[in-house]
Formats: C-alpha cells, structure tokens, sequence
C-alpha cells in the first residue's frame, strides 16, 4: 500500500492561514512539512489512516483503530514531557482534516532547525568526542523522561534524532508513533502474526522473542540508543550491512556480537567506547539499566 | 575486592586478630551462633579495632523456611525477636513479607552494623518456582520498607539460590532481567550460593556453577549494584574479577561453603582437620604435612608472606585461618583490582596456568591428598571461559 504525501501546494489551499508551506519529508502514513503560521514556523505532521481494502471488514476496523490510538499516544506522551531533549508538540491540535478529497489526522510540533543524524551520517562527518558524549546525554535523558511514564519510544535510530543550529539544546528525539505503554492495552492489532513495529535494524534482540510484550522495557530504548551513538561516531551500522536481507540482519542482531566502538573509533575516551560496548548486549540484564548512574559517569562526575 | 571473615562458631579471637593484622577488611556475624547480647557488644569492639571496618549481621532468615524439621539445630537463631519458623504457604502473603521485612530490619537498625541486611528465603529448586517469586518480593519491597526508618547505612538485600536453580541458564537470564529493574533499588547484594552440603566441595567447583555465579556478579555490578559474595572462600577472586566487591570466608568448612545443612544435626565423633596452608599459586589449601614436604623442593607452593612464620613448625590452630585470611586478601590485590573485568579475568587465567605448572612439578615428585589436589582448576577454567560467553566479552 503507497501513500503518496499531498504536495505542498495541495497543503497551502486546504490551510489558507498558512503563510508558507514546505514539504520535508514523508514516511510510512505520514509527512511533515515546515509551515509558517502567525506564530513563526512549525512542524506540520499529517498521518493518513488508510481505508483497509480487502480484507475482513472487522480486521480493516481494527488495523484503523490501532492508527488512530498511536496518534493519541504519541500527543499524550508529547503534552506529558517536559524535556528539552524531547520535540514539542505545537500550536495546532490534532483534527481530522481532508486534504484533496482524502482523510487525515493533522496536528503540529515544533519546528527544529538543523539536520537529522541519519543526514549527518550520510554527509560522513565524524563527530567529536564532545559531540558524541552529548548525543549519548541526551539520549539517555529522553529515555528516563519517557519511562517516568512507563513507556517505551521503540524508534530511537538516527533518523528520529535532530542536531539542531544551537549549543543550550543540542540534540532531540522525535517520533513517538510507535511508543509502547508498559501499562496500557497493547494498541497492536493480532500481535503475535506480525513483526513488532519498529526499523527492524534497530530492534533491540529481545523484541524478536516470541512473547517480548510481557518483559520488554526501557532496556530495549537503551540499546537502540547506543546503536544509534555507534552508527553516528562510526559512521556505520555495527551490525547491519546493506546487501543483506531482512532475515540476515534479525540473524545477526539475535546472533552476533558488535565489534567495539573501538575498532572504528579508537580515539575515543574509554568511558565512551565501554558505554556504548555495554549497552549492545544482548541479555538486557548485561545493559547498564542505572541512567543516573550512565549519566553521572558520561559528565565525569563518578 | 576485599574480605570479610564470615562468622561461625568458635569465634573466639580470629575476627580481631584478623582485624587488626589488616588481612580482612569486615565481618559478617551470623545469628546462629552468636547470642544478641554478645553479637551487640562483638560489633562494638570490632568498631573499636578498626573504626572503618564494615560490620554486618546475616539475620539467617532462610532458615526459618526449614525450622519445623525437627531435627533442626537452630542454635541462637531462635533467642532472636524477628525469628519465627513459617510455612511457605504464608509467605504467598504480599503483607506477610512486608511484616517480615520490618521485624528484621527494624532489629538490625538498632546494631552498630555498618549496613543493614534485609532477609529473604533460599531459592532452592528453581527460578520458576513459587519460591523465586516470594524471593524477588522480599527483594523488590526491601527499600521501601528500610525507607520507613530513615536510616541511612546502605541497603543490602539477601538473594541465597541453590546451586541447582542457579544453572539453568534460560532462567537464570529472565531472573536476572527482573532483579536488575527495580522500583526501589537497594544498595547491593548479599549472595549465597547453596551447595548441597558442606562437604561437596565439586557442588560449587563446577563449571557451570562458578560461571553462573560470576554473572550474577558481573551483571548486578553493570547495573550499580554493591556485592558481598557470601562464603564465597577461593572462588572470591574470580567472582571480584566478575565485579563482586567483598568476598567471605570463616575457620570450619561450613564457613567456606553456604550450605543448610549447617542447621541439620551435627555427625558426632568427628576428627579435628588437618590444618591446612592456603597457596596463593595454587589457588587451593595443602595440608600442613604437604608443605613441609614440598617447601625444600618446590619453594613456588610458598605464599612468601607474613602469616607463613606460623608453618615453620606445626602452626597453631588459631593461626590456620589466619593464614587462610592473608593468602585470600593477596589473591584478591593481585587478580581483582581493576574495574576492568577482563583484564581481571586474564590475571586470573594466569594463575590458573601457573597453578596447573606448578601441581604438574608436585606430581612428579609427591602425591597429595585429593581435596589438596589440582580438580578444582579445570572447573575454575572451564567456568571461567563459560562465563566470559555468558557475559558476551
């Protein structure tokens, strides 16, 4: 199923109280777009909830409630956090809106000026220990704000982590649509046939166990964090490579163990390397689960 | 890592001397064999010895589990106010377990100790068993319990697992990934690992056991917890080399190995042991007719250290542990130093290497006795190397 994003223009004549409207990217059922409003510029989200063609009535109603409960999620958890290392929901509320004949869900976030780490990795810039180490704060400060309500981000990977134009705030998290509740009703439709959600480089190895629902916790986000640490200071993926197949890079993730940070990076401070080495275990029990402990040691404060 | 004697009976003057040679750096008094009157004035004079010595009391309260035996020897446990015999039935209580915890903290809060140990029960089939949930019930409510006393001496919480429950390693894994997320951490640990009887010295020399038990170490340290290895005699090093930070040992054999059946009745009629030499190169204890048989011909069995002036002659008894004491506290110096724990776990297989060398010399020239001989080297090896899998290093 494709979705092709309204192009911007489409965007402007459905919101005339947009001063400017410009597309910035697009992915899975959503797009984003960089909109000026009486208020400055913002994040400009639109989630399409596609109608289910053939399949069981029941199961179409289904998959679009799961849709639906994501993006109440993710606004709930967005009005509960108050880190700066955590993007800011924005001026506009959520409301289904109907874009060129078509059904969304629109709502807006703040607009950050400055680049994704998956453009920067791809720029090939190699960071500075510095750069690193405030990457890994403000990962592992995301994080605890996140689990201080007992939820889960499931998507910490260099595309939903922004480096913005500033040095009082310099790394931030987005994109909360698949965050887990380890409270709540699992929102997932018919979990045990699918795959759980998430870029599947990044899916830490116990949420490829059957059964991961029950004991999954923030260890997984731990980890997801430290790939993402790694990807960005090395430049690559530890253990993904690009020729592989879906089922090759599982195997590995479940399987193989990461060479070190140090096999890339051997310049880096041994506090840097132990910490991200760490956090790649696969036993989460391995897995540093102290944050305040991880972030006292990061600013050398122990 | 440093040692603590554990305490037992026939204390009599080792635990100050110990003290006050430097060799240990705590106690740990156990309630079986010390009255409440005298364990309260023992840890005021250890106190007035070494001011920075640590001082714990182990409440024994896994035994109150087995109490109805009633063969049971109980010994002082009983003259204890938090000790009653329970039903495991009673234990399924989440507000029995709190009052449980209470009655014992609230006892200990009292002594001059210098950390408190919270009580739990032994796991002692497995960790899919009603046990390990009361176990990890006690372990979760601990702090919360402690917090109502405004206490502020750490937190340690018991966690005693048999060694059967101990390797199995699935469930050791899903076990470990409950206890290293708590609402409430304490400070740290108090590991026992139970052998079936103090006398089964290959219960715990086993590789599978001496490799689960160094990752219990090696992951409660990776999440910030402090760990004090019960009875753990010469395995400490390799467990201090896994992360654990006190490791224990006391004078009997039932001091070197965490057992039950230390509270079953007692054989009658036994011999007095031979005394035996502790040999840091070893890595175990000869009898002291060995090492004088050996010392001309292999000087290598020699520690080179203060205590070894006792075994010129026959030493006496009260030297024995003592010497036991300053061998393990260089042990741990030279192989559990650095928060590095594979550098550690290099040294130790260094000395593994060189203890296998240096029986391999003995054995051309000497027969020693079996609980002198090398069996336990290839479990510390093999265990050793599991472990490291284990560990993903």
């Amino acid at each position: 199923m494709n979705f092709e994003p309204p192009k911007a223009k489409e965007i402007k004549a459905a919101f005339p109280q947009f001063q400017e409207v410009l597309f910035l990217n697009a992915g899975g059922f959503k797009a984003v777009y960089k909109i000026v409003a009486s208020g400055g510029p913002e994040a400009f989200k639109i989630v399409h909830i596609p109608e289910v063609s053939g399949v069981d009535p029941d199961v179409g109603k289904e998959i679009r409630k799961e849709s639906l409960g994501r993006i109440a999620r993710e606004i709930k958890i967005l009005n509960n956090c108050k880190s700066p290392e955590i993007v800011k929901l924005g001026s506009i509320q959520p409301a289904p809106v109907v874009v060129d004949n078509r059904e969304y869900i629109a709502y807006s976030e703040e607009y950050l000026d400055g680049n994704s780490l998956r453009e920067l990795i791809r720029q090939s810039i190699k960071p500075a220990e510095e750069d690193i180490r405030s990457l890994f704060l403000s990962l592992l400060k995301a994080i605890r704000e996140i689990w201080s309500f007992n939820i889960i981000h499931r998507d910490i990977k260099p595309d939903n982590v922004m480096m913005l134009n500033r040095k009082d705030r310099r790394y931030v998290v987005l994109d909360l649509g698949i965050a887990y509740s380890a409270v709540d009703t699992p929102l997932t439709f018919d979990a045990s046939h699918r795959l759980p959600p998430g870029t599947y480089r990044y899916l830490a190895p116990e949420m490829l166990q059957p059964g991961f629902r029950e004991s999954i916790d923030f260890r997984s986000d731990i980890y997801a964090a430290a790939l993402t640490v790694y990807e960005y200071a090395a430049g690559q993926h530890p253990l993904a490579k690009n020729k592989d197949d879906l089922i090759t890079t599982l195997s590995r993730i479940v399987r193989e163990s990461p060479p070190s940070l140090k096999a890339f990076r051997p310049d880096l401070s041994s506090t840097i390397i132990r910490t991200v080495d760490q956090m790649l275990k696969k036993i989460p029990a391995l897995r540093p689960s102290n944050i305040n402990m991880l972030i006292n040691q990061l600013e050398g404060k122990i | 890592m440093k040692l603590y004697a554990q305490h037992g009976y026939g204390e009599g003057e080792k635990i100050s001397q110990g003290l006050q040679k430097g060799i240990i750096s705590g106690a740990v008094y156990g309630a079986k064999d010390i009255n409440p009157d005298r364990l309260n004035e023992r840890l005021g004079e250890i106190a007035a010895i070494s001011p920075t010595a640590g001082r714990l009391f182990d409440p024994q309260y896994y035994v109150s589990l087995i109490g109805s035996d009633p063969n049971i020897r109980l010994g002082r446990l009983e003259e204890y106010p938090y000790f009653s015999i329970m039903r495991r039935s009673q234990l399924e209580s989440n507000k029995l377990i709190e009052d449980e915890l209470r009655k014992v903290i609230k006892y200990q809060v009292g002594l001059p100790v210098t950390a408190i140990i919270s009580p739990n029960i032994l796991i002692s089939r497995s960790f899919d068993s009603v046990e390990a949930v009361i176990a990890k019930n006690f372990i979760r409510q601990a702090k919360e319990i402690y917090e109502e006393f405004s206490d502020k001496r750490p937190l340690y919480v018991t966690l005693a697992i048999s060694r059967e429950a101990l390797i199995d390693f699935t469930e050791l894994e899903a076990f470990l990934n409950d206890v290293t997320l708590l609402n409430s951490p304490p400070d740290g640990f108090y590991l026992l690992i139970g052998a079936r009887s103090v006398e089964a010295r290959t219960d715990l020399y086993n590789a599978d056991v001496i490799a689960a038990w160094m990752l219990l170490n090696y992951s409660l340290k990776i999440n910030g917890y402090q760990l004090i290895n019960g009875y753990s005699d010469l395995i400490s090093p390799f467990l201090g080399a896994a992360g654990g930070d006190i490791g224990c040992t006391g004078w009997w054999s039932n001091l070197r190995v965490f057992s039950m059946d230390r509270f079953a009745p007692e054989a009658t009629g036994g011999r007095q042991p031979v005394q035996r030499y502790l040999s840091t190169k070893l890595l175990n204890r000869i009898t002291f007719y060995e090492l004088d048989a050996l010392r001309r011909v292999i000087p290598d069995v020699v520690n080179e250290l203060s205590m070894d002036s006792e075994y010129i002659g026959e030493p006496e008894r009260a030297m024995e542990v003592l010497q036991s004491w300053e061998a393990l506290s260089s042990l741990l110096t030279s192989l559990a130093v650095s928060g590095d724990s594979l550098k550690n776990l290099e040294k130790c297989a260094d000395a593994i290497k060189l203890a296998g060398d240096l029986y391999t010399s003995i054995k051309a020239r000497y027969r020693l006795d079996t609980k002198s001989d090398d069996s336990h080297l290839e479990a510390l090896l093999e265990g050793m190397n599991l472990f490291k899998r284990r560990a993903e290093l």
